[in-house]
């Protein structure tokens, strides 16, 4: 074939166009390679640090003499240790779920009726020693907080949703501040909405839909709390959708400190659920 | 003996209460910085003898824009032997990087990984660095009277 052969041309053109592909291709791969071990390694993070804590802790009861008192306290931070790395274990279940695209509804929990208030109160306790370290106080707000029926959902889930959230907060959060947790019954939508309120690092308007986002971290999130895998929030919005419900964030700056931000996060959840339809129907 | 200060550099203090209450149990006076800017704040202002220092965190405002978070604990090693060469370091961290481990090294700063290492060993460590005495197992066996009769 001479060179100016319009088939060798041609070929030529695909040649140099699959080779572009190729090599568009390879670094998508790559990227996602580094995503992914950048992920594990967070993971590994995230689960190891308690743990090493709790196996620490349980050192010091054996090795150390001590009284009633001060063992106590070392239970009660073994006891909130294992309440983090349990959380993180759901987590990473839900979300090895997700990654492997199944239907987060082939767990097939089945739909109970959730006393809010009560569950809000039970994970604000959970979370309450991770959130002293920085002296922050979790307050579920009784005055706040208006009773309405319970809401039918799959509970497991429906807790790791607020459980997420709450975690989110507080470690985002600045020292000295509070994460209020409110309850509002809508009795024409008949759903129950809880809004969980922070102080802390900025949230901008940009990314308060982004920040639903697999694997999404804002700069600041990232300075704040590098071992972050950006998944939590992500799992949150995945649950209340198949509830049905609506997830929302909004962020202002704080009116009289000028570095810290004013984030909420909202949830609303039909009070019916899911009753009345496939209660274990696949999404 | 006077009382030896040491500092532990961690995000996450919560996770470092087993080591700082067994250090403050064994009379050594704790300081916890949770950012770089804070780590900077206690060595300006304080006599350290010993510092612990995680990887993986918060550099502040101060240090913010020239640190990457996932490295800040590699700068501070940097600084701390640059700066303050007379207090002992050691790094405390979960990151299996290894480049980053062979870079903390490098500096003459042991290495620790989180839930590798047993807090007694950690305790052995610094009460070998803090005293000049070797680290012996021997002495693992036979804790010395004064610590092992202290009751709470």
């Amino acid at each position: 074939m001479s060179s100016n052969d319009p088939c060798s041309e041609q070929a030529q053109r695909e040649v140099t166009q699959l080779r572009k592909e190729n090599d568009s291709l390879r670094a998508h791969l790559d990227r996602v390679e580094k995503e992914r071990v950048e992920y594990l390694q967070n993971v590994s993070h995230q689960l190891v640090a308690p743990l090493n804590a709790i196996k620490w802790h349980i050192e010091n009861l054996t090795e150390t003499r001590m009284g009633v008192e001060r063992a106590k306290k070392v239970l009660r931070s073994i006891y909130s240790q294992a309440t983090i790395a349990v959380h993180l274990a759901k987590n990473f279940n839900l979300m090895s779920n997700l990654e492997a695209d199944h239907a987060l509804s082939k767990l097939k929990e089945p739909l109970k009726e959730i006393a809010l208030r009560q569950l809000l109160v039970n994970l604000a306790d959970d979370f309450q020693p991770l959130a002293w370290d920085r002296n922050i106080n979790i307050v579920v707000d009784e005055d706040h907080f208006a009773d309405g029926p319970p809401v039918w959902a799959m509970r497991p889930l429906v807790s790791q949703v607020f459980s997420n959230i709450i975690e989110n907060a507080v470690k985002y959060s600045s020292n000295d501040t509070h994460v209020t947790i409110q309850g509002t019954y809508i009795a024409e939508n008949d759903c129950f909405s809880v809004a969980i309120q922070n102080q802390g690092i900025p949230l901008k308007p940009e990314h308060t839909s982004m920040v639903f986002d697999r694997g999404f971290r804002s700069d600041e999130a990232k300075r704040k709390y590098p071992a972050g895998t950006g998944f939590g929030l992500y799992i949150a919005r995945r649950i209340v959708e198949i509830h049905e419900g609506r997830i929302t964030a909004s962020s202002q700056k704080h009116p009289t400190i000028p570095d810290d931000w004013i984030t909420l996060f909202k949830v609303t959840l039909s009070v019916k659920g899911l009753q009345g339809k496939a209660r274990m129907r696949e999404y | 003996m006077s009382t030896k200060t040491i500092l532990l550099i961690d995000d996450e203090q919560s996770l470092l209460e087993p080591l700082a209450e067994a250090l403050e149990f064994e009379g050594y006076r704790v300081l916890k910085a949770r950012t770089a800017d804070e780590a900077f704040d206690y060595l300006n202002r304080e006599e350290i003898h010993l510092v612990t220092i995680d990887i993986m965190l918060d550099p502040g405002v101060e240090c913010g824009d020239n640190v990457d978070s996932h490295r800040t604990g590699l700068y501070l090693c940097g600084e701390i032997k640059k700066y303050w060469p007379e207090i002992d370091a050691f790094c405390i961290s979960v990151i299996s990087d290894i480049r980053i481990i062979e870079q903390v090294e490098s500096l003459g700063i042991r290495f620790l990984r989180k839930g590798e290492t047993p807090l007694k060993t950690v305790l052995n460590m610094f009460r070998s660095r803090l005293t000049g005495i070797a680290y012996s197992t021997e002495r693992d066996r036979h804790p010395p009277r004064d610590a092992s009769n202290r009751g709470n």
